[in-house]
Formats: C-alpha cells, sequence, structure tokens
C-alpha cells in the first residue's frame, strides 16, 4: 500500500491521469499499466478516491428515452418489465417458438399457417353481420415481408377475431445504428399508415386499431422503412423502404368480407 | 435524485454487482438511478448534446459487459461509473483534439460555467473534504484543477486558456496536486 512517502513523481502521473490533463499517448501509457501492475491500479483508484467528490458539484441532466433504447438495441436486451406485452393464457398465438420457427421458413409460411389455422376448432359463421359474437370464429391474413435482396425480413401474421398482429422476424438485414426498421400499412392507392415499430431480433405484437383493421386484405401491403429509433418524425416514411410484402388472406375469403364488414359497422358505431 | 447519501451509495453497489450477473432489472434500475449524473458528467467536457448521448451510450454497453469485473471493496459503483464516463468523454476529446481548437468563446464559456457548490445536505463528507482543501489552494490553481477536472482539458490546452506558459501550468497543477494529497490524507 502507498504511503505520502512512497509518492513520488511516478505517483503524480496517476494523479494527473485521474484528473484528465495528460495527452492521449501519455494517457495510453498509465492505462496499460493499470491494467498489468496492482501498483498502478492502486495508485489510480486511490486518486479516483480523492478527486471524484468533484463530480458532486455536476449538475445531473436527464438524457433523451432514445438512449437508453439505444443501449437496449445495442446489447440486444429484453424489454423492461414495465414495458413488455401483458402474458396472456399460453396457446398457439403466445407459442414464440412456433412463430420464431414459422418466421425462418418464411417461403413456407403461408402453408404452414394456413395448415395451423384450419385445424383449429371453428365455429360456424354467422350468417350476418349483424348477428356475429365476439366469439365467432378467427380469420387470419398473412404476409411475407422480403428485402430487395430476395431475403424475407419479416413474417406478418394478422389474427383479425383478436385485432393483433405479429411480427417475426426471418433475416432482416443490419441497420446503422441509431436507426430501427417501422412497420407501415399501404392501402390500394391510399397513404402508407404507421403500424409500429418493429423488432429485428424478437417478435413484435401490435393490437390493431379498428381502423387498421378495416383497411386490412389482398388490395393492401405491408412496407418496412428505416427511421430514427423512436419512429417517423412526420407520420410518413422518411427513410429508405427495405421491404414489402402483400397481404393474404385466410381459407375462406367470404369469412374475411363479413368480419372486415362487422369490424367496419362497429367502428361506424363507436364514431356516432 | 442523489447519489450521494450512504443508503444510495450501498444501493447502487447492490445494483451494479446484480447487473455482473446479467440481471437486466437491475440494469435497467442503475441507469435509471445514475444515467443522468453521468449524462451531466458527459455534457459537461464534451459540450455537444449527440456526442454526449453517444458516449453515455458506450458507457453503459461497456457497463453492462464489464461490470463482473466491478470489486465494491475498491472503489463504489457510483465512482466506478463516473469514471468509466469521464475516460470515455476523456478519450473522445483527445480523438477530436484538432477540432477543439481553442478559441477565446470556449475559454469565456467553460469560466462561466464554474460550478456553484453545491448545497452542502446534498453533498458527501468526501465532497466537503476535498472543498475543504481545494479552499486552500491558490484561487488561479485551485481554478486550474477545477477546470482540468470539468472539462477534460490537456496541460496545453488549459495553458493556452489562461494564456500562461505551459511549464507554469503544469506546476500550478502538480503543485495543487500534492497539496491536496497531503491535505486529504490529514
Amino acid at each position: 500500500m502507498n504511503t505520502p512517502a512512497d509518492e513520488g513523481n511516478d505517483n503524480l502521473r496517476y494523479a494527473e491521469y485521474v484528473l484528465g490533463v495528460l495527452d492521449a499517448d501519455a494517457r495510453a501509457a498509465v492505462a496499460q499499466e493499470v491494467q498489468t501492475t496492482d501498483e498502478a491500479a492502486a495508485a489510480v483508484a486511490l486518486w479516483q478516491r480523492r478527486l471524484m467528490p468533484l463530480s458532486e458539484q455536476i449538475a445531473s441532466v436527464t438524457p433523451a428515452p432514445y438512449v437508453w433504447a439505444r443501449i437496449r438495441d445495442d446489447l440486444r436486451l429484453d424489454a423492461p418489465t414495465a414495458a413488455a406485452p401483458r402474458r396472456e393464457s399460453k396457446g398457439l398465438w403466445n407459442n414464440l417458438a412456433l412463430w420464431h420457427w414459422l418466421g425462418i421458413g418464411a417461403t413456407a409460411v403461408a402453408v404452414a399457417l394456413l395448415a395451423v389455422v384450419v385445424t383449429l376448432p371453428r365455429e360456424n359463421m354467422p350468417a350476418t353481420a349483424e348477428t356475429s359474437s365476439p366469439k365467432a370464429p378467427a380469420g387470419y391474413m398473412v404476409s411475407t415481408i422480403q428485402q430487395d435482396s430476395g431475403v424475407t425480413g419479416w413474417t406478418a401474421t394478422m389474427d383479425l377475431d383478436r385485432a393483433r398482429m405479429i411480427v417475426v422476424p426471418a433475416a432482416p438485414s443490419a441497420l446503422p445504428s441509431g436507426k430501427a426498421p417501422e412497420l407501415w400499412l399501404i392501402p390500394a392507392g391510399g397513404k402508407p399508415i404507421s403500424v409500429a415499430m418493429i423488432k429485428r431480433d424478437a417478435p413484435t405484437t401490435i393490437a390493431l386499431e379498428p381502423s387498421l383493421l378495416a383497411k386490412l386484405g389482398p388490395t393492401a401491403a405491408l412496407a418496412v422503412s428505416v427511421e430514427p429509433v423512436g419512429g417517423s418524425p412526420t407520420g410518413q416514411p422518411t427513410g429508405a423502404v427495405i421491404a414489402r410484402g402483400a397481404i393474404s388472406g385466410s381459407p375462406e375469403t367470404h369469412d374475411h368480407v363479413v368480419r372486415v364488414a362487422a369490424i367496419n359497422a362497429a367502428a361506424a358505431r363507436k364514431s356516432v | 435524485m442523489s447519489v450521494t447519501s450512504p443508503a444510495e451509495r450501498e444501493e447502487l453497489n447492490r445494483l451494479l454487482i446484480q447487473t455482473g450477473r446479467n440481471d437486466q432489472k437491475a440494469f435497467a434500475e442503475l441507469y435509471k438511478r445514475t444515467s443522468s449524473k453521468l449524462f451531466g458528467v458527459c455534457l459537461r467536457m464534451l459540450r455537444d448534446r449527440s456526442a454526449a448521448e453517444e458516449v453515455l451510450q458506450e458507457t453503459y454497453t461497456t457497463v453492462w459487459r464489464r461490470a463482473a469485473g466491478f470489486d465494491a471493496a475498491k472503489a463504489s459503483a457510483i465512482t466506478w461509473l463516473i469514471t468509466l464516463s469521464r475516460n470515455k468523454a476523456i478519450d473522445r476529446l483527445r480523438q477530436h483534439r484538432e477540432e477543439l481548437v481553442d478559441d477565446p468563446s470556449r475559454l469565456e464559456q467553460a469560466v462561466d460555467d464554474q460550478p456553484t457548490p453545491a448545497v452542502d445536505a446534498e453533498t458527501s463528507q468526501e465532497y466537503g473534504r476535498l472543498q475543504k482543501c481545494l479552499d486552500a489552494l491558490e484561487p488561479q490553481q485551485r481554478d486550474s484543477v477545477r477546470e482540468a477536472f470539468f472539462t477534460g482539458a490537456t496541460y496545453n490546452e488549459l495553458a493556452t486558456r489562461s494564456k500562461v506558459p505551459l511549464g507554469t501550468m503544469k506546476s500550478w497543477i502538480r503543485r495543487s496536486l500534492m497539496q491536496l494529497r497531503v491535505c486529504l490524507e490529514k
């Protein structure tokens, strides 16, 4: 352990290092010493204890929320528990391994998914939208969102009955730091509508507003653009569109038409 | 939010140790409690918001990767964290040295920004002792030490800003450091 008597010029270098006055080369030399010798490490630690209380004078400044988002993205951490979607009853929908598998086998996804859907127990469809109950059989739609390279970026599955969409990454290409993928719904002949920011490394589950749900269909498409981490600041895509996908319907097309009509009717009732 | 009370320090130590065990919740909590302090430190040195954001991001990704090496017996978590952020900020200043050619406006800004001593209730005992020892220095030398600490400037930059020869600045700072060491060990 150093005593004041031991602390000569060498020790002053450690103090200068901690204070921060050394130029790049001298700094690097001390940093190297700290890594390799215990004496240097101890001397530097001692000076840190002495001088660091000065930082109590520095005013705290809250960083923008996107800094934490970038850190999480960099480290590929899970979303914080507070923001994590509520876990619902375990079922096929919540089986992420299945979705991930579907995402990887994206070319086969439509076939595989439809096979899954038709094997689910289904009730008889009511004859009219008026009498449709909330427990009406579900309609599904799917979209394989392909990148310009031809490689599938994501697979989107839309559950009309539960008004949600799950977007599973297949092989999305890397984005520059500070950028994130945003999913858009493009109605035929219409402007893109923002759906949500999606993840590149984990499935994203999105609740669909009735107005958005009503626009889903074989004439609409999904697209992914490169945006700032917090999303497009303008409400329209601002970066390059890196992937696109057509939406295909579930086995019973009629089923869809009725479902969408029911959703439209419900939305219309709500807005009155 | 104070990071100076002994209870808060203990809690930060615990959170950093947990972070070293890959506990994401502890890491998120550690960020919540310390990021504004560290951002203040980076902003003060770099004087540029986006540069400070980048260094803050780099600091915490390093925290996550190196937290397992944290030893509470050697340093408190807050000292460890501030040291890490200062080192990264200083490294960045040195990399961009040519862009930081001193101009008088920078100097004035630095002088205007001299922090006022924080309210007693919010500072630690260690701070109180250090402040007392700083007060015992010659005013010009004390100002140089503080400016060095807060801005991360090199001897050369400090000498230019204070319009004194390099040798003078070196001897001011070195003498101050020796005096501080003796004073703090009393």
